[in-house]
């Protein structure tokens, strides 16, 4: 082909080029009938052509706006491809959205065409009518249930391809030059993000953001046009439209759709993808269902299972990023391979993966070990909607579990004073839709994107996200102070329930620690140690050695850390009682209300912050038998031992 | 311990594991279909050897006598059912397998009625001597005849695999096995599927018999490979045909390696009960057998 | 809410008496079905429901009275028989074949619909193959339509009661039957299988065309997606029609109330 693929800016151009350099091959697959059904790049082509003539005639025109509502499904994809060749903007909202939450997207940007995937998605779309005057024709895909709807506003897709079909033939010219129409710097698609507080916001997102992103990626990490996605995630989050849309189309690779929702363990398994993105739970969701099977199986493949899983966590990884590991255990992890880790990952339908993704949250520790251990190359990456997905990942061979990798060609990073990281990328959204002042909010007049995520990029270059922007503070030498991050360090301690932590505005970090009654009663009668109670065993010196033994701990981990070296925690007290939701001090999610327990207890605060060595409290306590009663005492306060930044490493 | 010789009994060991195999897939089948214990299978493999190599013996050529046969052992697999089951319809187990005590009665005496009583000598060009490469190479003596029994068994599980796994009537036949009932209200015949089931296993019987009559001679003590084949189906479930491939080669390896290896200890003999105690041991650890089917239900 | 129209008379039962012994189960029933209709047996426990649909797919033969199915009348046909006729069924208690795999219980549906002979079967011939093929197609359509896709490899012992219930509708369906027989397709379910199976069996009635009979001991979930009703007590049928009718006929509510069982 002379056409150079980098010149290529628009979905449709690039389909086009598909269809011609690799025609043959598969663009995407879906299981039908039980039988996996191919669409080769030629016939995706074609579909989307006829498609986009039907959208036509049915009025659909350059900047209108489209929603799609279904699940991943090929029909889906053409139809968002076809609606990019007439310059409309696909809108794909949650499948799993209930009606109501359909209707400000569709009101929001006057959408008047709706794709929608079946009798249920149909039936929400209709509920909302009423209120959607905008909303004039409804496509459907699957006709099962819908023969007898009426409804004026309601097209079969198989009767709009139907006609599509034959405009085609009368105009093929028509298509083709609406589709030279376009270029990079056009919307390509809006997602809309339900942000965790107010109202939904219409990302708008153009070509380039979306085909720039892609390649980066494509060619850092050398997707080529052989790999193969499944895509079971709902298409519209941009993490799975990345993958399933934006990237196959730049890339030519093939992806996979699975029959239902409740066969995707089984599709997977069939399908062996060799590029792979979920979000943490779905592996949270894979292990269980692992673990769940090995509790039911023999004796004898409990014990391989539980003895080569300890080799896996000693060597696999080391392995798998081409470190030296000794012969010995080079051997028993080939054999567990054999035995164990291979079956596990033909199980887990991930044989062939080369590349696995995992974002959208923090993922635990345990468990991305669990999976790059047994031979999966899972990695971690740090993006939103806004920044088109792609700003950060993990290198093959240099993955830092706590962190998500460094920035990707393209990407700027830089903090405020507030340690609020700043983007800059070529993947960065244009706007949100028609709300300019949120779009001030978010995206400065010099470009950067405020992502409200806090962290640091660690002395190698790799990203650390520590807390959400306002959930941060400062020490008074200017140290960035997370509290909810030093507290979920030391809650990882079985013997520490809960902590809180106190820092911002002063110069060093103290710290409450509730103890775990069940984890320290068992230590504590383990050693003989006769105790009355939560109060009694809180108070009790050994305890209290106990626990500054976990915070030193911590401290010399967070002295290897240099940005945050200096919020290592200096002393500490266990509370005479447990944090409790009925008193308000936690909330109902068991989350802790800093505020509130600052208040409260603010004469220990104060303590923490003199040179007192006990301190007396009063409170009025309920006992659970409905009695209350007073509790009158003095809480000791201790220090613990802070590391300096240059030597915590080794300490640790 | 010498390596060579080690392989050699554990090879003859398998190869005549096969021969039990090939007895025990007949009670499988018919137990499988119809629930039915056939105690008749030992006197269908020697009325089948019987009548093949008599035919054999009058100047037909080979493979028409084997049609012949065969012909004769469909036609006896749906009398069967005709006369003998279908009046014992919905009978407990014990009335059929007494059924089938009476039917090895009859075929006994019917074959000796009709062919004589005196043994037979089968050859089929095949000779049951080592082959030469392997002895003269590694000291190994394997029989060929040992071996091509071994690919006979091979061939025709697999075919009764596919059949059973891949087709209508193999279907049909899971389901009656699985359930009388659901099967004739879906509109299974159960006659129908009796009758190929018992004609099936009278071809298991006559490739059998042609086997067994090779190795000893067709006679009367043809009946006795049933006995045979008893520890085999404990050992691999009454259901599973893969249970009396894997349970034929374990008690054939098992009772040789015994006999070469322990026998000398014991003074002799172990071969002939040595089965049996190789069955009861499993039977004491997984009373549904290696492959038998563990009906999970739920409650 | 339904396209489907109700046809001609396809199925009627006149004066249907049996008894076991001396225990009359059914006396002098008679009553008919219309095509593509949804009609509803109920009645209290022991009423002889069951009874009546095992009459109408041979199980038992009345001593009295007449089965017009189709323009033919039948006084003694076997279950088998019935299954060629188009008549299929589901049983209360699940009769399925437990060991075997979601798909091979369906497949054993279309039994009757396969011609092959054992011969080309045993050979894997090329016309068995593509009756195989043709079947398992008709066979996936049926999973697709129940949505039970994701069990379809799964042996049907080891699933939950509800799908159970769906699997073996899919089997009666397999058989592409012109009269399908639901014996208390709801019975020990909760209320979310129930309104499940309810959408199947309104489905089933829609898209398949297919007449439906249902027994059912819970009068509620009949009501609404019968198109009429026949209430039977101790062996006879006290009130047919449709189930605002039954709703307020005395007879029916006494026999449910008034009377225990």
């Amino acid at each position: 082909m002379g056409t150079d693929i980098a010149s290529l800016d628009t979905f449709p151009k690039l389909l086009m080029h598909h269809a011609l350099a690799r025609g043959a091959r598969p663009a995407i697959r879906e299981k039908d009938l039980g039988i996996w059904q191919t669409w080769t790049w030629k016939h995706f082509a074609d579909e989307v052509r006829f498609l986009a003539c039907g959208l036509a005639s049915q009025g659909v025109k350059r900047g209108d706006h489209l929603a799609l509502v279904g699940a991943n499904r090929p029909r889906f994809y053409a139809t968002m491809a076809a609606a990019q060749c007439l310059g409309a903007i696909p809108v794909p909202l949650y499948q799993d959205a209930v009606a109501t939450e359909m209707a400000f997207p569709i009101q929001n940007a006057s959408i008047a065409f709706a794709y929608a995937e079946d009798q249920e998605q149909v039936d929400k779309l209709l509920e909302i009518l009423p209120q959607c005057l905008s909303l004039q024709k409804i496509c459907f895909d699957d006709p099962r249930g819908l023969r007898h709807y009426a409804q004026r506003e309601l097209v079969p897709y198989d009767r709009l391809l139907e006609a599509g079909r034959e405009d085609y033939r009368r105009d093929p010219a028509f298509i083709e030059s609406e589709i030279a129409k376009g270029s990079g710097s056009d919307t390509a698609a809006m997602f809309f993000t339900s942000g965790t507080t107010g109202v939904a916001k219409g990302v708008v997102l153009t070509y380039t953001n979306l085909v720039e992103r892609s390649r980066v990626v494509a060619e850092w990490e050398g997707i080529t046009d052989r790999d193969v996605v499944l895509a079971f995630m709902p298409p519209a989050w941009i993490g799975q439209n990345i993958f399933s849309y934006a990237q196959p189309l730049v890339a030519g690779y093939c992806i996979c759709c699975p029959e239902s929702a409740e066969t995707v363990t089984t599709d997977m398994r069939e399908i062996g993808p060799s590029y792979y993105f979920a979000p943490p739970r779905v592996f949270e969701a894979l292990l269980t269902q692992v673990s769940v099977r090995m509790d039911d199986a023999s004796a004898l493949k409990r014990a391989l299972y539980r003895t080569f899983m300890r080799v896996a966590q000693r060597v696999g990884e080391r392995i798998m990023e081409g470190k030296s590991v000794g012969l010995v255990e080079r051997l028993l992890y080939w054999i567990g391979d054999l035995v164990v880790y291979g079956p596990l990952r033909n199980v887990l339908g991930m044989s062939r993966i080369r590349i696995a993704y995992t974002g959208g949250e923090a993922i635990g520790p345990d468990l991305f070990v669990f999976y790059r251990s047994i031979g999966v190359n899972l990695k971690q990456l740090y993006g939103s909607t806004e920044t088109s997905v792609f700003v950060c990942i993990q290198p093959n061979d240099r993955v830092k579990s706590d962190t998500v990798g460094p920035a990707i060609p393209g990407v700027e990073l830089k903090f405020t004073p507030g340690r609020e990281l700043l983007i800059r990328s070529p993947g960065l959204f244009k706007e949100y839709y028609k709300n300019p002042q949120a779009t001030a909010e978010a995206k400065d007049a010099e470009g950067w994107f405020h992502t409200g995520d806090a962290g640091f990029v660690d002395p190698d270059g790799h990203l650390k996200i520590i807390d959400r922007a306002k959930d941060v503070g400062a020490l008074t030498d200017g140290t960035l102070f997370a509290p909810k991050y030093l507290e979920n360090k030391l809650k990882f301690f079985p013997h520490i329930r809960e902590a809180v932590c106190f820092g911002h505005g002063r110069d060093q970090v103290c710290a409450f620690i509730n103890i775990d009654p069940d984890s320290v009663g068992n230590w504590a009668e383990k050693r003989s140690m006769a105790y009355s109670g939560y109060t009694d065993l809180a108070s009790r010196d050994e305890v209290y050695d106990l626990v500054r033994d976990c915070i030193e701990r911590v401290n010399a981990d967070l002295a290897g850390e240099p940005e945050i070296a200096n919020s290592q925690i200096h002393r500490f007290l266990i509370l005479h009682k447990e944090l409790d939701a009925d008193d308000g001090e936690l909330t109902r999610t068991r989350k802790v209300r800093r505020r509130h327990i600052s208040e409260k207890y603010d004469a220990l605060v104060q303590a923490l912050y003199s040179a007192r060595q006990s301190v007396h409290v009063e409170a009025q306590i309920r006992y659970e038998d409905g009695r209350s009663g007073t509790y009158s005492a003095d809480l000791k306060i201790r220090d613990a031992k802070v590391f300096a930044p240059a030597a915590g490493k080794r300490a640790a | 311990m010498d390596v060579a010789f080690f392989i050699e009994v554990l090879a003859g060991g398998l190869l005549a594991g096969v021969m039990y195999s090939l007895v025990a897939l007949g009670f499988v089948l018919i137990y499988k279909a119809s629930g039915v214990f056939n105690f008749a299978q030992g006197s269908m493999v020697f009325f089948a050897a019987l009548t093949f190599v008599s035919l054999l013996e009058r100047g037909w050529n080979f493979w028409l006598a084997f049609a012949a046969t065969l012909a004769a052992m469909v036609a006896l697999g749906i009398a069967i059912e005709k006369i003998v089951l279908r009046p014992l319809v919905n009978q407990a187990p014990i009335t059929l397998f007494m059924a089938t005590i009476g039917l090895t009665f009859v075929l006994e005496g019917v074959s000796q009625l009709m062919w004589g009583s005196q043994p037979h000598g089968l050859e089929l060009g095949i000779p049951d001597v080592p082959m030469e490469w392997l002895s003269q190479k590694w000291n190994i003596n394997i029989s060929q005849f040992d071996l091509f029994a071994a690919l006979v068994a091979g061939a025709l599980v697999a075919v009764l695999a596919l059949l059973f796994q891949k087709t209508r009537i193999g279907r049909a036949l899971r389901a009656v096995a699985d359930d009388h009932q659901a099967a004739l209200a879906v509109g299974i015949p159960l006659q129908h599927i009796w009758a190929i089931v018992w004609a099936v296993a009278g071809f298991v019987a006559l490739v059998a018999g042609i086997m067994w009559g090779v190795r000893n001679g067709v006679q009367y003590a043809l009946t006795f490979v049933a006995l045979k084949a008893l520890p085999v189906l404990i050992l691999g479930g009454f259901e599973s045909i893969l249970g009396a491939i894997v349970g034929g080669l374990i008690i054939g390896a098992g009772e040789k390696l015994a006999e070469v290896y322990l026998g000398p200890m014991v003074g002799g003999g172990i071969e002939s009960w040595f089965a049996y105690v190789i069955a009861l041991l499993f039977l004491l650890v997984r009373p549904e057998g290696l492959f038998g089917e563990k009906h999970i239900d739920r409650v | 809410m339904s396209g489907r129209s109700v046809g001609e008379v396809t199925l009627s039962v006149e004066g249907v008496s049996l008894a076991f012994g001396g225990v009359k189960a059914l006396t002098e029933v008679s009553f008919d079905v219309r095509e593509h209709e949804v009609r509803a047996i109920i009645g209290p426990n022991g009423a002889g429901k069951s009874s009546m649909l095992n009459v109408l797919n041979g199980v038992y033969h009345p001593q009295k009275g007449k089965i017009r199915f189709r323009g033919n009348e039948f006084t003694d046909m076997d279950s088998h028989e019935a299954a060629s006729l188009g008549i299929a069924r589901t049983f209360q208690n699940i009769a399925l074949f437990k060991g075997m795999t979601v798909l091979d219980n369906i497949m054993t549906g279309r039994n009757l619909k396969m011609h092959c002979g054992v011969l080309q079967q045993a050979l894997w011939l090329g016309p068995a193959r593509r009756e195989e093929l043709e079947h398992r197609r008709a066979a996936e359509e049926i999973i697709d339509f129940l949505e039970i896709q994701h069990v379809r490899k799964t042996p049907v012992g080891r699933l939950p009661y509800g799908l159970q219930k769906r699997v073996e509708l899919g089997r009666a369906l397999a058989a592409e039957p012109l009269l399908l027989l639901l014996d208390e397709p709801m019975a020990g379910m909760n209320l979310e299988e129930k309104q499940d199976m309810c959408r199947f069996v309104l489905d089933v009635n829609d898209h398949y065309g297919t007449t439906l009979v249902l027994i059912e001991h819970d009068m509620g979930v009949v009501m609404d997606i019968s198109d009429r009703v026949v209430v039977l007590d101790y062996g006879r049928k006290i009130a047919d029609g449709v189930p605002e009718e039954i709703k307020n006929n005395q007879k029916v509510i006494d026999a449910y109330l008034g009377v225990a069982h």
